[in-house]
């Protein structure tokens, strides 16, 4: 496989680099195997890795079912801890890059080689797949449009980036960003903060246009009410983290 | 009253006293946490037995009043709760690594099992 050395890392070179897809999972039972087999229709170098954050119905059964590789949390680690999961095997099994992708059937898994192009083709640490770079029809309540604005605006100010959509957990990210973040990977917001992490470590970021789905089933962990506390300890979390020591 | 104030205060201390040894006989406690309260008991046993200490005490350190003591103990459980947020955090730490690799290792396991063409393993496992 070809790869060249870019900052001391490899970075897969051409387009036939390997990536792990890594789906966290709880209880998704409904959803996770369309989502699977929808990774492995993309080709073979896309590998779905699935975590399984100690679910109690058969999230695990149904992925391992439709040919997904399985790695099964024994206690709840939420998604922080889950996803940073997915990044040590990807390290481990020294994949070229990864994909975040929820395994509630919202991200559209056929954009993936999309997301992965920049990292591959421009030497992009992190690519988000975005709701807000350009018009899409993804539906968002109020307070929760406020909220991603204010992290978006921390961002802004804090790090000097500039990103619409910080709390989309659909991204590429490649195996430099990876390896840092399976030794550091924030737990509690990880998908802004993660954001302050690469600001630190100087990765490059960007965002391209995706257009998500709304939920097939079940309900977003953020709901409108939540929203309002979520944003404050968020920003909380965020201004911390310029702060810490990495 | 002073002697009522001094027999409570004196079987509160020796309750104390004998619940940290139970739980050190127990090991419910670790040696440091064990020696903190061993000590704690300790000193309220002292104050409850040897009531001329406290003005003693008071000279030394000119704290007179009752709300000085209360402040003092409060700074030193504001002090315990710190540590054990730092001890808590870093348990926590501890535990997601631990999580994390034992994932990772029954995956590869797994993965070398389906290697030797056992290929039944996933099937015991669900």
């Amino acid at each position: 496989m070809p790869v060249n050395f870019k900052f001391g890392m490899p970075v897969a070179h051409s387009m036939d680099g390997r990536i792990a897809v890594i789906v966290p999972a709880y209880n998704e039972e409904k959803t996770i195997g369309q989502v699977v087999k929808a990774i492995k229709e993309l080709g073979k170098r896309y590998d779905p890795i699935v975590i399984d954050d100690s679910s109690s119905d058969l999230t695990a059964v149904v992925a391992e079912s439709e040919g997904g590789i399985v790695i099964r949390l024994p206690y709840n680690l939420g998604i922080g801890g889950a996803v940073q999961t997915g990044f040590k095997y990807a390290l481990l099994n020294k994949y070229d890059a990864c994909v975040q992708a929820d395994g509630d059937g919202q991200h559209p898994t056929k954009e993936i080689p999309k997301l992965v192009k920049p990292l591959v083709e421009e030497g992009y640490d992190i690519v988000i797949g975005s709701r807000f770079v350009s018009d899409t029809d993804y539906d968002i309540s109020l307070m929760r449009n406020i909220g991603i604005k204010m992290i978006s605006l921390f961002l802004r100010i804090g790090a000097g980036m500039c990103v619409k959509d910080p709390t989309s957990g659909f991204r590429a990210i490649s195996r430099k960003a990876m390896a840092v973040f399976a030794v550091e990977y924030p737990q509690d917001y990880p998908e802004p903060e993660a954001l302050i992490f690469a600001h630190k470590y100087g990765f490059r970021v960007k965002e391209i246009s995706i257009k998500m789905y709304n939920r097939m089933h079940g309900t977003s962990s953020i709901t409108p009410l939540k929203a309002g506390y979520y944003m404050v300890k968020v920003l909380l979390a965020m201004f911390i983290d310029l702060f810490k020591k990495m | 009253m002073m002697l009522q104030i001094q027999i409570i205060v004196g079987l509160i201390s020796l309750a104390f006293f004998l619940a940290t040894f139970e739980f050190i006989r127990k090991r419910f406690l670790r040696e440091e946490y064990a020696i903190l309260w061993l000590l704690t008991s300790l000193a309220i046993a002292v104050l409850s037995l040897w009531p001329g200490l406290v003005p003693i005490i008071s000279k030394l350190t000119g704290f007179y009043y009752l709300t000085a003591v209360v402040g003092i103990i409060f700074v030193f459980l504001i002090a315990l709760l710190m540590h054990y947020s730092i001890v808590i955090s870093k348990v926590k730490e501890v535990n997601k690594e631990l999580i994390q690799r034992y994932a990772l290792l029954e995956r590869k396991v797994t993965e070398i099992e389906l290697k030797r063409g056992g290929g039944d393993s996933e099937q015991q496992k669900v």
